[in-house]
């Protein structure tokens, strides 16, 4: 088996409300010195050594699902 | 496990048999405690007579099963003895069935299904799973009635948002931190699965920092010919487990709730906090909902507390019937589960379906559209015994007589519980109370829940018709009631309210339970609906306390007195107890959700002022009785003076209001609670975004100002008609003209005394931001 | 095509949840509509309930989270119907059948690259998403839109231009983006183009921000349509808003029982169908 860990992440200059949002609830708790908070999503894909090429099938699936363009950069990394 | 009665049983899986014959008192005790499942000794001996009798040692998965059925949680054995003296006799011929949820007449050809619960101790370990899953749980009730749910109801209780980290005991959560958490789970949740939140509440008082209580209900509508009983057909039908898979989440979650929380709750208990699916919920509602509609159900039930222990034996049973399930058949999340995990597992999304062998698998076939998991796991059968294959091997065979017959009690109860000894003491009067007025509608208990209601979709499913929020376009303020339109060919409506007083009750039980009863009633009538039939929650704390079960007794006589007499069935409830936390035991909190009937919805009405020049009226007489106001709490007085309800005057009340906007003759009307006649005004201003002026020397002549200003007491409303219109009360019911809208401010006068005077944009600023400068 | 001809197909997957509303919109005014779940058009159905796209006049993509939203809202529903429909859904559109998405179906006609849809009937992948709102919260409340359309959206043929309609809105992620690096020039090219729909305004009319724009949406945009105007996509939520009693003003302003906003965009496309075949 094969582990990808899929990182989708917003392009730079897109708004994160989920990560200043949270920058502010951190604030409100008392944590002080917070310079940013960015969200990013994670999905770990466990593939079977049956699959081919494995780094073009999890392409395909940001592609396909994972990511949107408009706003999403992706990056795949193979545990 | 260490305990020296158990054998390993010779199988390829595990399972024991318990040597209860030979066990000393000590290892009875240390047995129920190992084995999680909270029985006490006598109830432990009970059991060891029941198997002496068989000649044969229980194995752990009988054990453990009646270790649920006779927790409190499923056999209320310690309130039921309460509930059947005062209120399950309440009956009238609108009530259809009692079962998961009670089910009440709504036309000729159509019934509505209400119940509220409880989901307080997983809430306050994990709020946001907790507060979620306690949706799925309500919605499955409501659901094996055979109706489609409709709305959500969440009332909410936590300790002071703004207490300080330091002033919270290790081991408890910030309520600020479960507040969020819990109403992020009902918005996540409810949200997802479509059901419209429509009514709720929330409550903040230091009696609730260690035990947070989070109450959720369900209302569904159904056509009368398609209503479901939970039981069985007869002997023969294939049991069909459909939804979720079955896991270790969720074991002990009942034996969970029947305990006091403790310092370790948090590490201890997380593995009877369960996940929730609302993708898996959603379909599966669609997916029962069509089965039943074709006709392929005889009867169906929700996984709740106890899982599959309880739902077997009580589905089977109550059809005359016992049942002989396959456990290995049960699908898994995981595998190594062992035969009584299994059995107990309160994993979410379940439900067991009853059908003759011939529909089985045109209800396998709807169920596999949806994607939603449907399996065959068991027969029913003539013998009323609950018999379990594992593996091939016989692990369990109980008599279900035996099983489901918990003990009751009737334990040791204080109910001398009120304490009429309370030195009175007033704060003093003022010349003006412009500051405590907008302090009052800026104070937590108080201001605007807007923060709360814009984050539910209150309007799916397109029935909401008078929505929580009313008023003009951005300048919402609170409704009394909901009401949604639930037939499509039909006019008529459901209004919905919920409503509790824990600073009354903790007082005077007795009255302030009633007070309840009544301020439900009036929130339902100030839209226009009839009170139709009522559903509660009863949270307290360790009933093996005198006092606290003095204090249930008493709050349910005052419901149950009030109900009756008011011919309001209550026929579906739920009893919390065990709400304590090393901080103290909650406020004793009823909770009564409220269920009305709208003839025409066209002729609802809602609170915000309406009409320059129209004139304002009060409804009903102001009372001296100050204890458990806003006023007092917030200003130390002290009383113990809970004002009495007349029910007879709440009925004539009712039917004059309802009469009258009927007649279209009511432009606008709201009952006063929570901080008197000047919270009431202030609010319906705000919604109208229009003044008013009135003048409290034109009643009750006798009364202090702040007494007539802040008051609480029962069966009164403010309403606006157009001006001139005469209003003709019978004979019981006070009504006074007692001011005027129009201009930008509200002004309150007593006499030739002003009082307040205040703009209406001060106004709903101060009442509106408090919840969103907290909370973000 | 007689009014009770017309087939609508009200199509949903786990999760979807307006579907009822929705249905009952088109059948309140004498049309046929069917709520069709993805499987019956996929042919990963029971023999009895297999349909095809190509049989039905309009499809509907109502509200809900389909599938939860998890991943990215809207994306598994638009993903599984790209996956199995694609030909027939592009060949759907050609032909002029209007295909209407409602909150979470806007979502899902944005990530199946059905929308914007400038010049093209649908793209590879996504020119636009409906990312979180501003205020990163659920957003449930009335809000007030301007037809903004000159003629372009058949959805809007029976709604006098520049007339403030009032549908609630109900959704955490509503916030239509375009590339940021695009964004003023493809916004005034729908504009040019006459593919805005609705904008976000205030009670009386006035372009606004937060709170009457739930979302912070670019330019304050609620609702677009393709280049052919037969797909339309907004947020809120028409079908709540198809009597005038479900709206939130309606004990201040009477005629409970009249229409309410709603209705005209269900009846515009009824309309047009009867019309065109």
């Amino acid at each position: 088996m094969v582990v990808a860990e899929v990182r989708i992440e917003l392009k730079e200059g897109v708004s994160d409300p989920e990560g200043a949002n949270t920058q502010k609830a951190l604030e409100l708790l008392g944590f002080s010195g917070i310079e940013r908070v960015r969200s990013v999503k994670a999905f770990e894909i466990t593939l079977s050594e049956s699959v081919g090429d494995q780094k073009e099938a999890v392409e395909e699936m940001c592609r396909r699902l994972l990511a949107n363009p408009v706003i999403h950069r992706y990056s795949i990394e193979f545990k | 496990m260490s305990q020296p009665l158990l054998k390993r049983i010779d199988a390829p899986f595990e399972i024991f048999q318990i040597d209860l014959f030979s066990a000393t008192d000590d290892q009875l005790e240390s047995l129920s405690h190992e084995l999680g499942i909270a029985l006490s000794l006598d109830e432990m001996k009970r059991i060891r007579e029941h198997f002496e009798g068989k000649g044969r040692l229980p194995t752990d998965v009988e054990l453990q099963s009646i270790g649920q059925a006779w927790s409190e949680h499923c056999c209320y054995k310690s309130s039921k003895v309460f509930l059947k003296e005062f209120i399950t006799g309440i009956d009238n011929r609108d009530v259809l069935l009692r079962g998961d949820a009670g089910v009440m007449r709504f036309d000729d050809k159509h019934a509505y299904a209400l119940r509220i619960e409880s989901h307080n101790h997983p809430s306050a370990v994990e709020p946001y799973g907790g507060a979620a899953t306690g949706i799925g749980g309500i919605i499955r009730d409501v659901l094996c009635m055979g109706a489609q749910p409709i709305a959500l109801i969440d009332p909410l209780f936590f300790g002071p948002l703004e207490i300080k980290h330091e002033n919270i005991p290790v081991g408890i959560k910030h309520p600020k931190y479960l507040f969020s958490g819990v109403v992020a789970g009902i918005r996540d949740y409810g949200n997802r699965v479509g059901i419209p939140t429509v009514s709720g509440g929330v409550w903040f008082d230091d009696g609730y920092v260690g035990n947070c209580l989070v109450n959720v209900g369900c209302v569904g509508i159904a056509k009368i010919e398609e209503l479901k009983k939970n039981s069985v057909g007869g002997a023969d039908e294939t049991l069909i487990l459909v939804g979720g898979r079955t896991g270790r989440d969720g074991i002990h979650g009942v034996t969970f709730a029947s305990a006091v929380l403790t310092e370790k709750s948090d590490e201890e208990s997380r593995g009877a906090v369960q996940l929730g699916d609302p993708i898996m919920k959603e379909p599966l509602i669609h997916a029962v909902l069509e089965a039943n509609r074709d006709g392929l159900i005889s009867g169906m039930k929700d996984l709740g507390g106890g899982g599959l222990s309880c739902v077997v034996g009580e589905i089977a049973l109550s059809g005359g019937c016992g049942a002989i399930v396959d456990l290995d058949k049960v699908p898994l999340k995981e595998s190594g589960l062992a035969p009584w995990e299994i059995w107990v597992s309160e994993s979410q999304e379940r439900m067991m379906l009853s059908v003759k062998e011939d529909d089985a698998d045109k209800v396998l076939e709807i169920f596999s559209l949806y994607d939603v998991p449907a399996t065959k796991v068991g027969h029913t059968i003539q013998e009323r015994t609950v018999t379990l294959i594992f593996n091939g091997v016989k692990v369990f065979e109980m008599d279900l007589e035996f099983l489901t017959s918990g003990p009751e009690y009737c334990r040791p109860c204080n109910i001398d519980s009120v304490s009429s000894d309370i030195e009175e003491a007033y704060p003093e009067e003022l010349e003006r109370y412009d500051v405590e007025i907008l302090d009052m509608l800026s104070s937590i208990n108080v201001c605007s829940r807007e923060w709360v209601i814009r984050q539910y979709d209150h309007e799916v499913r397109g029935g909401t018709v008078i929505k929580p929020l009313q008023g003009l376009p951005g300048h919402s303020t609170h409704g009394d009631a909901a009401v949604l339109k639930p037939v499509e060919d039909s006019a008529k409506g459901l209004a919905l309210s919920v409503s509790s007083n824990p600073y009354a009750v903790a007082i005077d039980p007795y009255r302030g339970s009633m007070m309840i009863i009544d301020e439900v009633c009036r929130n339902l009538a100030s839209v226009g609906a009839r009170p139709h039939s009522l559903t509660d929650c009863l949270n307290f704390g360790n009933p093996e306390k005198p006092e606290v079960l003095g204090m249930f007794r008493e709050a349910v006589r005052g419901i149950g007195e009030a109900a009756a007499h008011l011919d309001l069935p209550i026929p579906s409830g739920n009893v919390s107890f065990y709400n304590e936390a090393p901080t103290g035991t909650v406020l004793p909190t009823p909770v009564v959700l409220g269920c009305g009937i709208v003839e025409d919805i066209c002729r609802c009405i809602t609170s915000d002022l309406k009409r320059e020049g129209s004139d304002i009226y009060l409804i009903g007489r102001t009372q001296d009785a100050m204890a458990g106001t806003q006023y007092f709490m917030r200003n130390n007085g002290r009383s113990a003076k809970v004002p009495e309800v007349d029910l007879e005057v709440l009925s004539q009340s009712i039917n004059f209001l309802i009469d009258n906007i009927e007649k279209d003759k009511i432009l606008s009307c709201h009952d006063i609670s929570e901080g008197g006649i000047a919270t009431a005004l202030c609010e319906m201003a705000v919604g109208g975004s229009m003044g008013a002026e009135i003048d409290l020397s034109t009643f009750d002549i006798g009364l202090r100002s702040d007494v007539k200003l802040f008051s609480e007491s029962p069966t009164r409303w403010l309403v606006e008609v157009e001006h001139g219109t005469k209003l003709e009360p019978p004979a019981g019911v006070e009504l006074t003209k007692i001011g005027s809208v129009g201009e930008s401010s509200v002004m309150i006068y007593d006499g030739e005394e002003i009082l307040f005077e205040q703009t209406v944009a001060e106004i709903e600023c101060r009442w509106s931001m408090k919840l969103w400068e907290i909370m973000g | 095509m007689k009014r009770e001809e017309i087939r609508i197909c009200v199509l949903r997957i786990e999760g979807t949840n307006c579907e009822q509303e929705t249905f009952d919109s088109f059948n309140r005014l004498g049309a046929s509509p069917e709520i069709v779940h993805l499987k019956q058009l996929t042919g990963k159905s029971s023999e009895n309930r297999k349909r095809d796209l190509l049989d039905y006049q309009m499809l509907m993509i109502p509200g809900g989270f389909s599938s939860g939203d998890y991943v990215r809202a809207g994306a598994i529903f638009a993903a599984r119907i790209k996956s199995a429909l694609e030909d027939q859904l592009r060949s759907f559109v050609e032909r002029g059948s209007p295909v209407l998405g409602i909150c979470n179906g806007f979502q899902v006609l944005v990530e199946t690259g059905l929308l914007p849809g400038i010049d093209e009937i649908m793209s590879p992948v996504p020119r636009a998403v409906l990312g979180t709102n501003d205020s990163n919260r659920f957003e449930c409340r009335p809000t007030y839109l301007v037809n903004e359309n000159e003629g372009r959206c058949l959805f809007t043929a029976l709604l006098p231009k520049k007339k403030v309609v009032m549908f609630p809105s109900a959704h955490a992620e509503g916030k239509l983006m375009f590339p940021s690096d695009e964004e003023e020039k493809i916004v005034s090219l729908l504009d040019d183009e006459d593919m805005v729909v609705f904008r976000y305004t205030d009670s009386i009319g006035n372009y606004a921000d937060y709170p009457w724009c739930p979302n912070g949406s670019v330019d304050g945009i609620a609702g677009i349509c393709n280049s052919i105007g037969n797909v339309l996509g907004l947020m809120p939520h028409p079908e709540r808003a198809f009597f005038n009693f479900l709206s939130p003003e309606w004990t201040r302003r009477g005629g409970p029982n009249e229409f309410g906003d709603g209705w005209a965009i269900f009846e515009s496309a009824i309309q047009y169908i009867e019309k065109k075949w």
